[in-house]
């Protein structure tokens, strides 16, 4: 047929290559989870809120917006730093991630050595400038991209040899940071562990024997002198069978406030700014780890059932980029935030309602801090790059 | 890298991711409940726990009701003052804003500091604490002025009594709080107080106000108004002859109560005592008319007498003969002058009050009877008052009786009594022979305005009425003719009794280490005999030299009743022998009272004399 070869018509435009790019089906960009990019800005919104809401302090005149503008620039930069971590594919990071591994243990080995800060009886930051750089929130995303790479490599074949070379990942940075001593963000990688070791082809009897020596591991840990009096308290009260030392140092304060802050939210809650427990600083560390306290009483039901609604999808996502991911280290990298950003939620959150042990642990995108909040960021853009790259 | 093994040994990693989202949704469905649980559903627990730890509530004294005497005037008032107080944990420099306030409020350095103290509220935490209250309007505003960050005003009454120390032993006083301390103040203090009020603040955890926190203020109530029985110009002509009766015998105390036989209400009740340590007589707080007990003397033995008569033992006219002395028991009983053994008639062992006439009676009745008349009298327990501290005297009980009980009661030995209790057994025969509880309280009046009176005391029979009319013709004579001549006044007949006790010492006994008695004064009596409308109890304690209840009561009673007289506008009544004031007695009382003083002082004692012989 001659038909076909004429050029003329404005109806067969010849395949350019800037029309075959703009038409790629399988282009990364046309596969950005929207749904997740949507309720992570939600959440980030709603936490700028509170953050604001908790920290303004208590004289109508002269609101304090110092945090909550700190805080806006954090999220601003995390969203760039989103963008980039999604747009490198993702498969590159397996190369970087032995580097990256690297600095980061040199980092927790320098601040447990005396050059970071300590705060609250804990040696976890480094002081820079107006800011604070904490290297436990950054080895979690590296530890999730070693693992990965290194459970794809074993291909769902792990013998004891294995088990061990993979389980040392995590545990060097793990044990650096419980010298902090910091049992919460340790007990981060102990999930992420799991979670991973649990799609990365772990034995039945493995992870049985795993769980055993993590609870044997915990008793261990409380009943050394690693933890100070105050964390071992603060670690049990939500057991509710309190030693005396601990009823002596009211140990269950933090836990009792706030739960009395989430429950005079009531239903509809007592409006935003409106909060009397929130805004009376009665809840102790309520603009980071308590957060979720000022969204009970300020926003009631309605704003705390809407946060987890938000929270639940953004898991539902991740968890759905970890199925379609196109290879087994997409999945595993899903996975492994799956596991951070899930048991963080269940942590903080458990917490503030008495279902779970007082630890140091932020709400993602909600409690105010540079290092968690990038962190988060950085994670989501990795389940973004696995999530938009699943047909190339 | 190669696989070690088959892939027939593979996990299944979507098995494996299957139960992850099964986990997933185990997690946010219990996070759920739990959420639901403490929102929905404890909400409420939550919410108060939260307010009840936040709010700091301060008490605000109700205004205290006004004591009023029985004609609207005032006795003890209450009037708004500022109080200054401060909030310590809103002051920044204790110590500079103490330097300010010190100023207008005239503080020395040593209560500066202690200010700055107070005002320290970092160490204390409190939110509340006083700067100086009820201070005047001038240093108020002063205060004011400055404009200090943390202090706040109150309104505070402060009790006032506008005519000084009158009655100040029935009134009482009250705390710096406004509480009762004694007398009717403590009495009644749960009507006078008003209904507290609260104001509430706003904190933060810490227990620091909030600036822009809530301030709830709930206004205090006033208390209830007493309307007493007291008349004020009674109870200050009272004050005023007991102090120059008691300077003038150089005594130490002594105490009045003026009431009205038919109502119990109580004019006017005075209470004097030397001070221990200065010497200076002051009008003490303590009512000792209602709260002391003293050994009343020949006053007593009306008791024996109007027992004697009611039993039917003997009229007034009954001879007993009577000797100079009685042993009794263990113990001789002599009149207070020598005398033959006479046949005395009833009458006159009142009138001379002999004693050993007195216990002859009182050998007739036997101890048994004694004792019932005493104590239906009313001695031995509590006036239906209700006055704090009130006292119920010293009555031996029948069993206790020594040999000599039956010699020395009677006489007002070994028994002691209130002035109150005697006064009221006085009553008993000036009313018929009913007893008329007494009362102080003739009504009370509510916030509202509403004024309820106060019921009076349900009266009870101790005698006959003949038996008291002989009783108040006896009594008249001991005035005109006996011991009591000194409480007549002219004009209107006086029926009256004597009385001069030994007191008993506090170390025991009646002599003291000089070997000089100690006497106790007294003289009880009503007026117009006929019809009785005031009764008068006084006793002097501890006059010196002049010792008799004839000579240094008497006179006291004598100028009271006077006075009492023209008060209640009472017109002596018609005379029906003499002729003189009959004429005079058909026009007011007025003129009467301005005849019977200026003119007639002379003939009516022996027309009063005629009379109660008669009656």
């Amino acid at each position: 047929m001659a038909a076909p070869t004429n050029f003329s018509s404005r109806n067969q435009v010849a395949p350019g290559a800037a029309g075959r790019l703009s038409r790629n089906p399988s282009a990364p960009w046309r596969h950005i989870d929207l749904l997740l990019l949507g309720c992570v800005l939600a959440v980030c919104v709603l936490g700028c809120l509170m953050v604001f809401s908790s920290t303004r302090g208590s004289d109508p005149t002269a609101f304090d917006t110092t945090l909550v503008a700190k805080q806006a620039l954090f999220m601003g930069i995390g969203i760039v730093l989103m963008a980039m971590v999604a747009l490198v594919d993702y498969r590159r990071y397996r190369e970087w991630a032995p580097a990256a591994y690297g600095v980061v243990l040199l980092l927790l080995v320098m601040v447990v050595s005396g050059l970071g800060s300590e705060s609250k009886g804990s040696q976890a930051w480094f002081q820079l400038g107006p800011f604070q750089l904490q290297p436990s929130e950054p080895a979690k995303i590296v530890v999730i991209v070693m693992l990965a790479s290194l459970l794809e490599q074993f291909n769902q074949e792990l013998n004891v040899q294995r088990l061990i070379m993979v389980l040392a990942v995590p545990g060097l940075p793990m044990a650096l940071i419980m010298l902090q001593p910091d049992l919460g963000t340790a007990l981060v990688f102990v999930a992420i562990t799991m979670g991973m070791l649990l799609i990365g082809g772990v034995q039945g009897r493995h992870i049985a024997a795993l769980t055993l020596l993590g609870i044997v591991g915990v008793g261990i840990v409380l009943n050394s002198g690693m933890l100070q009096e105050y964390q071992k308290c603060r670690f049990t009260s939500f057991l509710e069978t309190e030693s005396r030392v601990c009823i002596e140092r009211d140990a269950s304060y933090n836990q009792d406030q706030a739960k009395v802050a989430i429950g005079s939210g009531g239903w509809l809650g007592a409006g935003l700014g409106q909060g009397t427990q929130t805004r009376l600083g009665i809840v102790p560390e309520q603009h980071t780890d308590f957060i979720f306290t000022a969204v009970g009483e300020e926003l009631g039901f309605v704003g705390s059932g809407t946060l987890l609604t938000l929270l639940g999808l953004m898991a539902w996502r991740i968890w759905r980029a970890a199925q379609l991911a196109r290879d087994p280290l997409g999945t595993l990298i899903c996975v492994g935030v799956l596991s951070l950003f899930v048991f963080q939620v269940f942590e903080n959150v458990g917490m503030t309602m008495g279902i779970m042990p007082v630890t140091g642990i932020p709400l993602p995108f909600m409690s105010y801090g540079g290092s968690s909040t990038l962190t988060a960021f950085v994670a989501m853009g990795l389940v973004m790059n696995v999530h938009m790259r699943r047909f190339t | 890298m190669k696989p070690v093994r088959s892939a027939a040994t593979r996990r299944r990693p979507h098995l494996r991711i299957g139960i992850i989202l099964v986990g997933l949704l185990l997690g946010f469905g219990g996070i759920s409940v739990r959420l639901v649980l403490i929102q929905g559903l404890g909400g409420d627990e939550y919410t108060s726990f939260g307010t009840s730890q936040r709010m700091q509530t301060i008490v605000l004294p109700g205004a205290r009701g006004s004591i009023f005497d029985r004609n609207g005037n005032d006795l003890a008032v209450s009037l708004p003052q500022r109080t200054i107080w401060a909030n310590p944990t809103l002051i920044d420099r204790p110590v500079e804003v103490a330097a300010a306030l010190a100023g207008p409020l005239g503080f020395d350095p040593a209560a500066t500091a202690v200010l700055a103290g107070r005002l320290d509220g970092r160490s204390s935490g409190t939110q509340f604490a006083y700067v100086a209250r009820r201070v005047d309007e001038s240093v108020a505003d002063a205060v004011a002025e400055l404009k200090l960050p943390g202090i706040g005003f109150l309104e505070e009454s402060k009790r006032f009594t506008p005519a000084g120390v009158l009655a100040h032993s029935v009134l009482g006083s009250v705390d710096v709080d406004n509480l009762g301390q004694s007398g009717l103040e403590m009495q009644y203090d749960k009507a006078l107080s008003g209904t507290e009020g609260e104001l509430v603040i706003e904190t933060d955890i810490r227990r620091r106000a909030l600036p822009g926190g809530e301030y709830e203020l709930k206004a205090a109530q006033r208390g209830n108004d007493l309307v007493l029985t007291i008349d004020r110009s009674m109870q200050y002509e009272t004050e005023r002859a007991l102090r120059a009766q008691i300077e003038a015998k150089g005594a130490q105390g002594g105490m009045v109560v003026v009431s009205r036989p038919a109502t119990g209400e109580i004019l006017a009740l005075a209470n004097f005592q030397r001070d221990a340590e200065s010497g200076e007589l002051v009008a003490t707080g303590n009512n000792m008319a209602v709260t002391t007990v003293y050994e009343p003397g020949s006053v007593n033995k009306v008791i024996t007498v109007a027992a004697a008569l009611e039993e039917g033992l003997l009229t007034p006219e009954t001879l007993i003969k009577v000797p100079d002395s009685l042993q009794v028991s263990d113990h001789r009983f002599s009149d207070h002058d020598n005398h033959p053994t006479e046949d005395y008639s009833v009458d006159r062992i009142l009138t001379e009050s002999s004693n050993v006439g007195t216990i002859k009676i009182a050998q007739m009745l036997g101890p048994d009877r004694v004792d019932s008349y005493l104590r239906r009298f009313g001695f031995g327990k509590a006036t239906d008052l209700g006055f704090p501290h009130e006292a119920a005297g010293i009555l031996l009980d029948r069993a206790d009786y020594s040999g000599t009980s039956i010699g020395a009661i009677p006489i007002g030995q070994g028994i002691a009594v209130t002035a109150m209790q005697m006064l009221e057994a006085y009553n008993v025969l000036a009313n018929g022979g009913l007893y008329v509880p007494p009362r102080l309280i003739l009504a009370t009046v509510d916030s509202a305005g509403q004024r309820h009176s106060t019921p009076s005391g349900k009266p009870r029979r101790v005698v006959s009425a003949t038996t008291a009319s002989q009783m108040r013709a006896m009594l008249v004579n001991v005035v005109a003719e006996g011991t009591g001549k000194r409480g007549g006044i002219t004009g209107y007949d006086v029926a009256g009794k004597t009385g001069t006790a030994r007191k008993p010492l506090p170390q025991g006994g009646y002599q003291d280490g000089a070997g000089n008695y100690h006497y106790v004064a007294n003289f009880v009596g009503f007026l117009p005999a006929e019809d009785p409308e005031l009764s008068i109890i006084v006793v002097i304690d501890e006059p010196v030299g002049d010792i008799f209840g004839g000579t240094v009561a008497a006179p006291v009673f004598a100028d009271l009743a006077q006075y009492g007289m023209r008060l209640l506008r009472i017109p002596p009544p018609r005379v029906t022998t003499g002729g003189t004031l009959a004429g005079a007695a058909d026009g007011s009382a007025r003129e009467i009272v301005a005849v019977v003083e200026q003119e007639r002082v002379r003939a009516t004692a022996a027309t009063s004399t005629a009379i109660a012989v008669g009656g």
